[in-house]
């Protein structure tokens, strides 16, 4: 079974302190490292096992500038067989139906039995991308995938859903799955991998030598329009308890002591 | 065609007398058996990599079984060999994986970025060398000291008397990357390698000719690891006994404390450094110091070593040798366990705790110790 698997570049920010760039409807990236989002880093790896299990190629597909080509060689590293960048500064400010045009006209031109994408990137938080790419493409799709069964013609899955539940789908295939963190254990790519994989073909793609138009992606082929950025506002309720570890740690203690929940 | 283990290592060398594994300290604690992974890859096709020898995964690099090997045959380079192919393969616990990935991305195995690698430093004033600057004496700070909490508090003590010593003295701030030495432990040769150039390049655009490093760890790789780096590698241990000595470094103050000392592997077996800091502690003014039975090149490992802070023993039988040092270390009536890397901190502090020997024994950095009597 031939798996495309659709990763994403994105800047990690869990500790990093972020500024919105001078435009306002940015962030500035400069200084952030960069890694593969990490619900497709599951996707890949799933790409992965189920090849291994069933046989077929992976291909994964990114749409990005030059420094995502590295999230690329790490799939190789890891795997992949064949890679594929959207490079084209007209897919540049795209919103999430915009990249599932480009990637779906992408996806077009591959044999495929499976399309997987990560459930959601961490920069913007569409969650959109993996559907409507498969509204493009005309076949079915399940999101937030952690479970995962492949049949004849056809593919269990669970959804997760709220509370613990968990949804069982079946799809007829090709479909595209969105893959929740957590499904499997992402192997690790060694650096001498990555530079093994430096020498490997990457196949990049224009919108023209998708057969796209200038107004079907990018800015222009965008639904929605991004007017601003802000941080929340600092809410009300919650208490920072300074100090030391341990006093902290008391006055935490206090705390739950007080509210009766020890 | 890729050479063999049996090859790769010298393993034809091995006549199976045992001293290896009887010198291993975590033959104590689980069932790494380097005689017979030392066999098995010598007379068979032998375990390919770490994921069928997960026991491979136990050792702490501490050193013994190659120090004591008769034929001069390295088990523990054997036991870094089937680690590092099972890295090629991928197949690597997800806590191993996470430190290397982090490493990768931002210099330092614990998952921090780089912005907040001198977080450390916040409340001290510290000389951080500027793009192209000389910094003729260097503080090479390590990812430990600079990032774990409780850690950090050996950097703010290093600091603080090189300060009081008057040492004119330059630190990488966020520019220092690992060293490297655990993860070429863990089997990254590849990302090992490209740390040493990352490293090598930031000390020669300093015109580096000091080096005194936070952690034994750094020292190791940085010392006999980066081939010829035109510059002195020293420990903070060995930096303070010359400002001791020179007088440029009083102690006015004292600690009346009986302390006992831990020796680190990587201080004591593998660079042979045992009496820079035993010199330094007896400078101290009210120190009173008690040697510890397995001590020096006979000294216990606290396991923290090898990559072992990010991944836990397979399987175990035995005490955690960090339980065992600690309650030595309190039968000899000591009341600070004095080591001099932040692994040994960590681990050792660890075992106070869960050991329930909190408040009869202190564990103490050498460097905070010396600041305690300024």
């Amino acid at each position: 079974m031939n798996i495309v698997v659709c990763v994403k570049q994105v800047p990690e920010t869990a500790e990093a302190d972020l500024k919105i760039a001078p435009d306002g409807k940015s962030i500035v990236e400069e200084g952030l490292a960069l890694q593969i989002n990490e619900p497709d880093n599951y996707a890949l790896e799933q790409a992965l096992l189920l090849t291994e299990e069933h046989g077929g190629d992976v291909t994964v597909v990114t749409l990005g500038g030059d420094s995502s080509e590295e999230v690329l060689r790490m799939s190789m590293a890891k795997g992949a067989q064949e890679a594929a960048r959207l490079a084209d500064s007209a897919f540049e400010r795209g919103d999430a139906v915009a990249t599932a045009r480009a990637l779906a006209a992408a996806v077009k031109g591959l044999e495929y039995d499976l399309v997987l994408t990560g459930c959601m990137a961490s920069d913007d938080g569409h969650t959109q991308v993996g559907v409507a790419m498969a509204e493009f493409l005309g076949i079915p799709h399940a999101t937030y995938v952690t479970q995962m069964e492949v049949g004849d013609g056809s593919v269990t899955v669970g959804r997760e859903l709220e509370g613990g539940l968990i949804e069982k789908l079946v799809l007829g295939l090709p479909c595209v799955v969105g893959i929740q963190t957590g499904i499997n254990e992402p192997r690790y790519a060694s650096i001498m991998g990555i530079a093994k994989a430096a020498k490997r073909e990457i196949a990049l793609k224009s919108a023209a030598d998708l057969g796209l138009e200038e107004g079907d992606v990018g800015e222009a082929g965008s639904a929605t329009v991004v007017t601003e950025l802000s941080f929340p506002a600092v809410g009300e309720g919650a208490e920072i308890l300074d100090g030391t570890p341990p006093e902290a740690s008391a006055k935490l203690a206090d705390v739950l002591k007080d509210k009766g929940f020890v | 065609m890729a050479i063999s283990l049996k090859e790769k290592y010298e393993l034809l060398g091995c006549i199976q007398c045992g001293r290896c594994t009887a010198g291993c300290p975590v033959s104590l604690r689980t069932f790494l058996n380097v005689r017979r992974v030392v066999y098995d890859g010598m007379v068979g096709p032998g375990p390919k990599d770490a994921k069928e020898r997960p026991e491979a995964w136990n050792c702490t690099t501490c050193s013994n079984c190659t120090e004591r090997c008769p034929k001069g045959v390295k088990p523990m380079e054997l036991l870094i060999g089937l680690r590092s192919a099972a890295i090629e393969r991928g197949r690597v616990t997800p806590t191993i994986r996470d430190a290397l990935e982090s490493t990768f991305k931002h210099g330092n195995p614990w998952g921090r970025i780089r912005d907040k690698r001198t977080e450390w430093a916040s409340e001290l004033s510290v000389p951080v060398v500027g793009e192209g600057e000389a910094a003729p004496l260097l503080f090479f700070v390590g990812c430990t000291p600079a990032y774990d909490t409780r850690a950090q508090s050996i950097a703010v003590a290093v600091a603080k008397l090189f300060e009081a010593a008057g040492v004119d003295y330059s630190t990488l701030g966020t520019a220092e990357s690992c060293c490297g030495n655990e993860i070429r432990r863990m089997g990254e040769e590849g990302l090992f390698e490209l740390l040493v150039e990352g490293n090598r390049e930031l000390l020669e655009s300093h015109g580096v000719e000091t080096v005194v490093t936070g952690s034994p760890h750094c020292l190791n790789t940085l010392r006999n690891e980066y081939g010829d780096l035109g510059c002195d590698v020293l420990h903070y241990s060995q930096f303070l006994k010359r400002l001791l000595e020179e007088g440029r470094l009083t102690l006015s103050g004292g600690v009346e404390k009986t302390a006992a000392f831990h020796d680190a592997c990587f201080l004591g077996k593998h660079n042979g450094i045992y009496d820079e800091p035993r010199d330094v502690l007896a400078r101290v003014p009210g120190v009173t110091f008690v040697e510890m039975d397995r001590s020096r090149e006979r000294a216990l490992c606290c396991e923290g070593g090898g990559g072992r802070m990010w991944v836990e023993a397979e399987e175990e039988r035995g005490e955690r040798l960090a339980d065992v040092r600690v309650a030595d270390a309190v039968a000899l009536g000591a009341d600070y366990l004095v080591t001099a890397c932040p692994f040994c901190l960590l681990t050792l502090e660890d075992a106070v705790k869960t050991s329930g020997n909190e408040g009869k024994i202190e564990i103490v950095d050498l460097a905070e110790l010396v600041a305690m009597a300024l």
